[in-house]
């Protein structure tokens, strides 16, 4: 028959497994250990790979006794980490007890043994200073990662045989539970670096066609900043599916919509006057090659859509698979008509750039023959907000609307 | 245990560090005075004229360090060891020129504080 505390704290080592987040699991495992084992505080000190030191991350108990959190630490050479930690000293490393301390230090030939005193002299003032009566090490491997050390219990009793294997389950949970942890936050870690580095590689890639193309400088991040304002506005209107992975998409396929630019040839690309028939064929593969060229990143599979078709028209009459109304992908749409309004309010070589007002007119005029509708009104009611406009207009960094398309979202 | 006849003030903008650090004086004999924030350091300064102030330099609105020039300002002779979270080099020079007396760094040694506590109060 299993006594009360007993069954509390196998119910506290099972959850182990069903929290992830550490500090909750050791939380909890403390508080158990406090109301089940009558004992006037716990705490436990956490390696701290960084700094090489123990430190009390989390203490419960009677106010008096509560340790704040990483306040307080203790360095490797403390007797407290030495005593399960040095080779040398031949001590039962289950744990320490404060009586079993005491009557070692009596004992004839600790008396003599200057080294083992000074070790033993040096646990009993550490145990005074954090009033602890009983400290449990929890090992990974070879490796101390935490201590749990337990005040005295209110009834003064000493901890049996029973509850200090119990305690020590509990400590190797905890250690289970640290090591999690901090193998997760190491992949995050890591998964964040790749992320990054993917990134700027793709940002690197996306703007390689502006050394090619003169035209294209600043544009794809315009149209990037166009397209996730439209779409924020979109997203109002109409459901879109997944809606994280189609922002991020989209700015990937905004970023990448001209890249199949690379593919043409020069003097076709910074011609002075409008193309022939031949180079206008030439200059229309563009979003094939890019898509083309993407096709090999499986990471950026989505966001071909986007480059791929950016240059269909709602009526049927764009190019290159002739895709007419609702068979347009929604992000091709998007990208279509940024990149229009950027193209019409940009120097071309064989025209200055227009007004801002003269290229809502043509959007407008374009609404339902080359724009899809829903696009065309989402993208008036960015204009008509002027504010938000004159910011995008200005290359408000993308980041930070990528930041806000987070925050609203989560509203 | 004798009680110690000094006047000791413990700031801190953390409660449970406040209150830790009294229960640990505690046992040293000494009752200290608490106070969260600058207001209240220049009140119990005042009233109390503490002896020792543990100061913590981070704190919201008025720092452990403009606290102390104040203080000085004010004719303060309290012996002051300041309270950093992290070794910030251009704040300890700051409050040694303020006349602190010591530092302790977050997370600190128990040891080391009461040897602090045993050399510079008792």
């Amino acid at each position: 028959m299993k006594t009360e505390y007993q069954k509390k704290l196998q119910i506290a080592a099972r959850q182990t497994i069903l929290i992830h987040r550490a500090d909750t699991l050791i939380r909890i495992i403390l508080r158990t250990i406090v109301q089940s084992l009558k004992v006037k505080h716990a705490g436990i000190f956490i390696y701290d790979k960084s700094k090489d030191e123990y430190v009390v991350k989390i203490s419960r108990g009677h106010c008096n006794f509560k340790i704040p959190s990483g306040f307080v630490k203790i360095k490797q050479d403390n007797p407290l980490i030495r005593y399960f930690t040095d080779k040398n000293l031949k001590f039962t490393k289950e744990h320490i007890l404060w009586d079993r301390i005491s009557n070692y230090c009596k004992a004839p030939s600790v008396k003599n043994n200057t080294k083992v005193k000074n070790i033993l002299e040096g646990i009993k003032s550490n145990l005074s200073l954090y009033q602890a009566k009983a400290c449990i090490p929890g090992f990974f491997r070879e490796e101390l990662v935490g201590i749990l050390f337990l005040g005295d219990k209110i009834n003064k009793k000493k901890f049996n045989d029973n509850e200090l294997r119990f305690l020590s389950v509990l400590a190797s949970d905890v250690v289970m539970a640290l090591k999690n942890a901090w193998l997760i936050e190491d992949l995050n870690r890591q998964i964040e670096l790749n992320k990054r580095l993917l990134l700027q590689t793709i940002s690197a890639l996306a703007s390689s066609i502006e050394a090619k193309d003169k035209y294209t400088i600043g544009h794809t991040e315009r149209v990037a900043n166009y397209s996730l304002a439209v779409a924020m506005v979109l997203r109002k209107h109409q459901k879109i599916q997944q809606w994280d992975k189609f922002i991020e998409n989209l700015r990937l396929g905004a970023l990448f919509h001209d890249i199949g630019k690379i593919g043409i040839p020069e003097n076709i690309l910074n011609k002075n006057g409008s193309l022939n028939r031949e180079e206008r064929e030439i200059m229309m593969q563009h979003p094939t090659i890019g898509a083309n060229i993407l096709g090999h990143i499986e990471e950026l599979n989505q966001a071909l859509e986007g480059v791929k078709y950016h240059h269909e028209r709602y009526d049927g009459s764009g190019y290159p698979s002739h895709l007419k109304g609702k068979k347009i992908p929604l992000m091709a749409s998007i990208i279509a008509l940024a990149d229009a309004f950027d193209a019409f309010t940009s120097d071309r070589p064989y025209r200055k750039a227009m007004s801002i007002e003269h290229a809502i007119k043509i959007i407008r005029k374009g609404r339902g023959s080359q724009f899809a509708p829903s696009v065309v009104n989402a993208f008036l009611e960015v204009y008509y907000n002027k504010e938000k406009f004159a910011d995008i207009i200005n290359g408000e960094p993308m980041d930070a609307l990528q930041a806000k398309t987070t925050q609203e979202s989560k509203i | 245990m004798t009680k110690v006849n000094k006047k000791v003030l413990v700031v801190d903008d953390e409660e449970e560090i406040v209150n830790f650090l009294c229960n640990f004086l505690k046992r040293f004999g000494i009752e200290a005075a608490k106070a969260n924030n600058a207001q209240e350091v220049f009140k119990k300064h005042k009233e109390d004229k503490p002896d020792f102030i543990f100061l913590d330099i981070q704190m919201p609105e008025c720092d452990g360090i403009e606290i102390l020039r104040q203080l000085r300002k004010n004719n303060s002779h309290a012996k002051v060891i300041m309270i950093t979270g992290k070794t910030d080099k251009n704040s300890i020079t700051a409050a040694k020129k303020y006349g602190a007396i010591d530092y302790i760094t977050k997370p600190l040694d128990l040891l080391d504080l009461s040897r602090k506590i045993k050399n510079y109060i008792l």
